[in-house]
This record gives C-alpha cells, sequence and structure tokens, in this order.
C-alpha cells in the first residue's frame, strides 16, 4: 500500500524511501521491525500528511553498513537523504533506533530538523537505570520486553511482513538486528548526551511509562538535555507505545506539528 | 596423522545442580560464587602436569585456546600457558589455537607474544587465530558483533604480515592504524610459524584458510558423525579452487576414552563426559547468536552455528552416557573399538591432525594420565601410517636441533 522508490545519494549509495499519504511532508525514521507492508503508524500519519520514509542502512543489506561505521557516519547518511530529497527544515518523527537516528541528525545537523517528536528513543545511558539487553536473548522472546502484552500486534506479527522462505525470514531479521547491533553495541551510549545541546528543533519526548527495555525515566534525560524539549509518559504502554497507543501518539504528533500544519 | 592432546581446562567443581541454578556458564556466572582459587591452584598445576606428561607419552603437539569468563576453560590468556609449557617441554610443538585476534588492541600484541613463544620453544609454535566464540568476543569483550569478523581478518593479515615483512611498515587498516609495525622478537620459523584457523563452521573461513594457506580446525563438541557435513564442505571448497587435497590441510577434535572394555569405559569416562555435557556446556542461549556474528552467507548456506546448535542440543536435556556415545560425541571403548571408529573417522574425513580430548569435565588426574597412557601405546600406533603418502605443509620444521632444557642453577655455597 506504500509506494516504494530507490533513492540515489550524491556519494553513490542507493536508499529505498516508502512514500505515503499527502499533505504536509513528515519524515518517519522506524524501529528494529524495519518497515512493515501495512505498517499502522505510517498509515495513520498518511490520512493527513506525505509521510516520507527511509530504509535505515543495513536493513535491506548488511553490506551498505561497510562504510557507515558509527553513529557520526550514520547522522551524516541521513543528512546526505535528505539533501537528495530536498527536504530542509523538516519536521521528523523516530521510532526506537530511528529515534536514537532523528536525535543524532537534529544534533549533528541542527538547522535541517525543525520539529523533531522522539518516540521511545535510546542513546542515553544512566547505570541506575541500565537500558535493558536486547541482544542477550533469543529473538523469538524479544517481544516480550517490546510490548506491554508480551505479544506482537497482529498487523506487525503478520507473516505477509516476511519473506516465506524461513531462512530468507531469518535473514531479514538478522539484517535489521544487526543493523541496530552496530550501533549500539554494547551499550547504547555514543556520546549523544555530549551532542544534545545542539538540537534546535522544537523536541517532543514520547515514553511508554511501563517500557521494559528502555525505561521511561529516561524520557527524563532526553527532556533535560535537549533545549526546550517536553515530554509525554503514556500509561499502560511498552517500547512498542507508537502502535500500543497509535491514537494518542497521533495526537501527540498533530500538537507539536500543528501550527506548522496549519501553516502550510 | 598426527596427534594432539587438547586440553580445555574446565573448572571441575561446578556443583550437582549448576543447570537448574545457574542461566548459564558462560558471560555472567558469578565467578567469586563459584570459583574457589585455593582449588583452582591445584586444578592448573594438575593441568599443565598433564599437557606435560602427554609429551613424554609421544604425543605430537598440546593444544591451549582461550576463553573468558566461564566455568568451561580457564584459559583467558593461552599464552601464558604456552610460555609455562615452552620452558617444561622440548619435543612436543606448542599448538596456541587462540588467540582471538580482534579482542587485541593492537593485534601486533599477538604478533610479539606468539613470538616470544615461539623463540622460547625453540620454534615449536603452531598460530592460532580464532574467531572467537560469540560468548567470548560479543559478550565478554563487548567486541561488537557487527564488525567482528572483518576486524579480526584485518588483525589476522597485521600479524601475518608482521612476521613476514623484513623491514619496519605502516598499516592503515579499517579498525588498526599504526605508523611503526615492527614487533621485536621475530619468530624462529621463517617466513612464518603455521597458522591454524579454529573454526565453528562458517563457511567464508573455508576458502579464506585455503587462499592463505592457513589449517582449517574443526571444534565442535559432538564428534565426527555431526562434523562431517562441515568437513565435507571444507573438501569441496578444496576441490572447487584447484587446491590439494591435502589431508594435513585440516585439524578435527574428538573426545576419546580408552579402557580396558566397554564396561570400564562407562566406568572412568561417562561421569566426567556427562559433567562436560551437562554443566560445563549449559548456555544461556541468548548469549550464542548475537546478530551478525554469523554472516549471512553462512546463513543462507544453511550451515548452523556450533555454538548455537550445541546449545540447542543439550538446552535442558541431561544427555545420558548411552546418547553421548551414540551421537559420537564421544568415542570410548576398548583399544580395538576406538582404533576403528578413528579409522571411521579417518576414512570418512580425511582429517591429517587429529586433536584429542583426554581429559574432560571433572575427570580425575589419574583417569587423565590413564586415558593419554593407553591411547599412547594402543591406539595411536595403529593410525600413525595414515595419510604417510602425504606432506605435512602445516607443521613446525625449523624447530631447533639444541633445545635448551630448563634446569634449575644451583647457587654455590660461599
Amino acid at each position: 500500500m506504500f509506494q516504494s522508490e530507490m533513492l540515489r545519494l550524491f556519494g553513490g549509495r542507493q536508499v529505498q524511501v516508502y512514500r505515503a499519504g499527502t499533505g504536509p511532508t513528515i519524515v518517519w525514521l522506524h524501529g528494529p521491525h524495519g518497515v512493515r507492508k501495512n505498517d499502522p503508524v505510517i498509515a495513520e500519519l498518511a490520512k493527513r500528511h506525505s509521510v516520507v520514509a527511509p530504509v535505515a542502512p543495513g536493513f535491506n543489506d548488511v553490506d551498505e553498513l561497510d562504510d557507515i561505521r558509527d553513529v557520526h557516519d550514520l547522522a551524516l547518511h541521513y543528512d546526505d537523504v535528505f539533501e537528495a530529497l530536498d527536504l530542509d527544515r523538516i519536521s521528523l518523527v523516530g521510532q526506537s533506533f530511528g529515534a536514537m537516528i532523528a536525535a543524532e541528525l537534529a544534533a549533528h545537523v541542527p538547522k535541517r530538523v525543525e520539529r523533531l517528536v522522539l518516540i521511545s528513543p535510546f542513546g542515553l545511558w544512566r547505570d541506575d537505570h541500565p537500558v535493558a539487553d536486547l541482544f542477550a536473548r533469543p529473538y523469538a522472546t524479544i517481544d516480550r520486553i517490546l510490548w506491554k502484552t508480551g505479544e506482537p500486534s497482529a498487523i506487525m506479527a503478520d507473516p505477509a511482513n516476511f519473506p516465506n522462505d524461513p531462512v530468507e525470514k531469518a535473514i531479514t531479521i538478522v539484517q535489521a538486528m544487526t543493523s541496530v547491533a552496530k550501533f549500539i553495541w554494547p551499550i547504547p551510549d555514543k556520546g549523544l548526551r555530549r551532542r544534545l545541546h545542539r538540537v534546535t528543533a522544537k523536541t517532543l519526548i514520547v515514553f511508554g511509562a511501563d517500557d521494559a527495555f528502555v525505561p521511561a525515566i529516561y524520557a527524563d534525560e532526553f527532556a533535560a538535555a535537549i533545549p526546550g524539549a517536553r515530554k509525554a509518559v503514556i500509561a499502560d504502554a511498552a517500547h512498542m507505545v507508537a502502535y500500543e497507543k497509535t491514537s494518542e501518539v497521533m495526537e501527540l504528533i498533530e500538537q507539536q506539528l500543528g501550527e506548522k500544519t496549519r501553516a502550510a | 596423522m598426527k596427534f594432539h592432546w587438547f586440553h580445555l581446562m574446565p573448572y571441575p567443581y561446578l556443583p550437582a545442580d549448576f543447570k537448574e541454578r545457574y542461566p548459564s556458564v558462560w558471560v555472567d556466572p558469578p565467578a567469586a560464587e563459584l570459583y574457589d582459587p585455593v582449588k583452582g591452584h591445584q586444578v592448573y598445576n594438575d593441568y599443565l602436569d598433564q599437557l606435560e606428561f602427554a609429551e613424554q607419552a609421544g604425543y605430537d603437539g598440546i593444544c591451549v585456546n582461550e576463553h573468558h569468563q566461564n566455568g568451561y576453560g580457564l584459559m583467558p590468556s593461552p599464552n601464558l600457558m604456552a610460555a609455562a609449557l615452552a620452558r617444561r617441554t622440548s619435543r612436543a610443538k606448542l599448538i596456541v589455537l587462540g588467540n582471538s585476534v580482534a579482542l587485541y588492541d593492537p593485534p601486533t600484541r599477538v604478533a610479539e607474544e606468539m613470538a616470544m613463544i615461539d623463540v622460547i620453544s625453540g620454534g615449536r609454535l603452531v598460530a592460532g587465530f580464532p574467531v572467537g566464540t560469540p560468548m567470548d568476543t560479543a559478550y565478554c569483550y563487548g567486541a561488537n558483533p557487527a564488525t567482528l569478523r572483518e576486524k579480526y581478518r584485518e588483525g589476522v593479515e597485521l600479524i601475518v604480515r608482521a612476521w613476514k615483512e623484513r623491514r619496519p611498515f605502516t598499516f592503515n587498516g579499517k579498525y588498526t592504524q599504526l605508523r611503526y609495525v615492527n614487533p621485536w622478537p621475530t619468530p624462529i620459523q621463517t617466513p612464518r610459524p603455521p597458522v591454524w584457523i579454529p573454526g565453528g563452521g562458517s563457511v567464508e573461513q573455508w576458502e579464506w584458510c585455503i587462499n592463505n594457506d592457513f589449517v582449517y580446525a574443526y571444534l565442535t563438541y559432538f564428534g565426527y558423525m555431526a562434523g562431517t557435513a562441515v568437513i565435507d564442505g571444507f573438501w569441496e571448497t578444496v576441490e572447487r579452487l584447484g587446491a590439494e587435497p591435502n589431508p594435513y590441510r585440516v585439524a578435527f577434535l574428538q573426545f576419546v576414552g580408552v579402557a580396558e572394555n566397554d564396561a570400564e569405559a562407562e566406568k572412568l569416562y561417562a561421569e566426567p563426559a556427562q559433567y562436560f555435557y551437562n554443566r560445563c556446556f549449559h548456555l544461556h542461549p541468548g548469549f550464542v547468536g548475537p546478530p551478525g556474528y554469523a554472516s549471512v552467507a553462512t546463513i543462507r548456506k544453511g550451515v548452523r552455528s556450533q555454538v548455537r546448535d550445541s546449545a540447542a542440543q543439550v538446552q535442558g536435556k541431561l544427555l545420558s552416557w548411552k546418547e553421548i556415545l551414540d551421537r559420537g560425541c564421544v568415542v570410548a571403548g576398548s583399544p580395538a573399538t576406538v582404533v576403528d571408529r578413528l579409522n571411521d573417522m579417518a576414512d570418512r574425513m580425511k582429517v591429517g591432525h587429529l586433536m584429542l580430548l583426554m581429559h574432560y569435565g571433572n575427570m580425575s588426574h589419574e583417569t587423565t594420565l590413564y586415558n593419554t597412557t593407553r591411547f599412547a601405546r594402543d591406539v595411536m600406533p595403529k593410525l600413525r601410517h595414515r595419510f604417510n603418502e602425504w606432506e605435512d605443509k602445516w607443521w613446525p620444521k625449523q624447530t631447533l636441533a639444541d633445545i635448551r632444557r630448563p634446569a634449575p642453577i644451583g647457587i654455590a655455597a660461599e
């Protein structure tokens, strides 16, 4: 249901970009699940926006990570993507891993990002509230800490999201997880705290109150580190809050982007 | 055929209910709670005695390896063990089947230490470079699994080059940058010691070993019947690349227990084997498959990771002695039985280097020496001729004729 195109960057890299909906442009940076065929959050955003959702490097092919060695390379890669898309002063919404990337981009290239919504971001660390080790559990069990109910929603669990062949399915998952691991192993703290003061975007932090992966106390950490940021902690939701409480999260996003949306 | 005596150096005092009480033998079993260093003193010294004894018994090589934060193998530094053995032995080759190169910054540290071992031992080093298990690398040492293999390859290339180049050079790598590479000492063996690559079944290792003239050492704890598929894959690669199908390109690890008869074998070896499989190999499944550790090519080829497979095989089960024998994990019985089985292995796998685990689990010192002796006396001579028609090109050849034997220097009384 989403359109997809291959975008060629000036450096020669290729990036898959999904598009959906019409209206003011909003950029969606996906989490560790990638962009699923019927992604319900993108579908909701598309009702009022023209959604642009680039696929993170490595998710389609881990070899894409060869020359993206650290979070700095990663942030600049996204700057290249938006340059190629001719998107300035963007409204940027990221979820989980995508929220970490969004925060890095907004810190590395502040002028590129005007509005910022970070949903369940990681990238900071507190010894007294450690982020759980997502990689020290079999993949089959990670939903237990990502979702409030311990199970993914029906749409996200839809087998149609994956190749039929079990080996190719395993490879799809491994490539996604490898791409995330590359930038947060062994601890998701790569210096973002030292950079967040650079963010000039109007920023909203959203957490699920019962996030067992990245404890909701990190909402305070992000809000304190980003100048003028607001936070919203949603009850009865976990790391997948965007998927668990989609309408509430949509409302927050619309509020955050409202001024700009009306102007457009 | 050559015979090498391989020690894992497990901790032999894990509690009987270890599997119920602790989620994993590796990475996070609390050391202060489980490890007694006073007992450890005896254990290390017994183990080193056993390796020295293996030289006297006639084994060609003695093997040590590297593991971290576990009750399964107590050699975080195999180089320390090899250094101790270099002083106390004079004939057996020292097969150091680890340094996990990606864990050392800069990797030239490995080139230096291994050259020290080669020089002290009079040219007896076999240099092993494993990637390292997921537990050791990604979890214990925090190595990024997404870049581990590439970093490892670059490190091995740097080490080999550091040994071969005859003058200082500059190395501008992706993971290591050194303005001046010039390690002292240089090894006795020129252009370099033989390099063995311990592997668990990653397909890209085969081609790399063949192209670089490295031995592929397949380490599995599930015996030769289960290991055949991987070894077949290696020989197919040899054929595809047009390399010489020389059996000495391959080393294979096998648990063995030699006794008078089957009943005595069970009496001597069942408990240590069960200790190994049921306690030493009790792995938390979350520590066996970090993303990126297995390459996409390996996954696509359908070669499952050794560690993951092993964990799946023993997780939540208690293996009986019969199951251990039936699966071929341990080859045990009378000398005739063991000779038959190992001949079958040699026929099927064409492995010139047989690495033997003669001590496992909580086997006693006496039983270990007995097993070691009986194998050397009753089995080795019957297999020795295998593959004599081939030249072993991956074995130390420049060992000094006049090895300095350690002898205490007396202090003259004034």
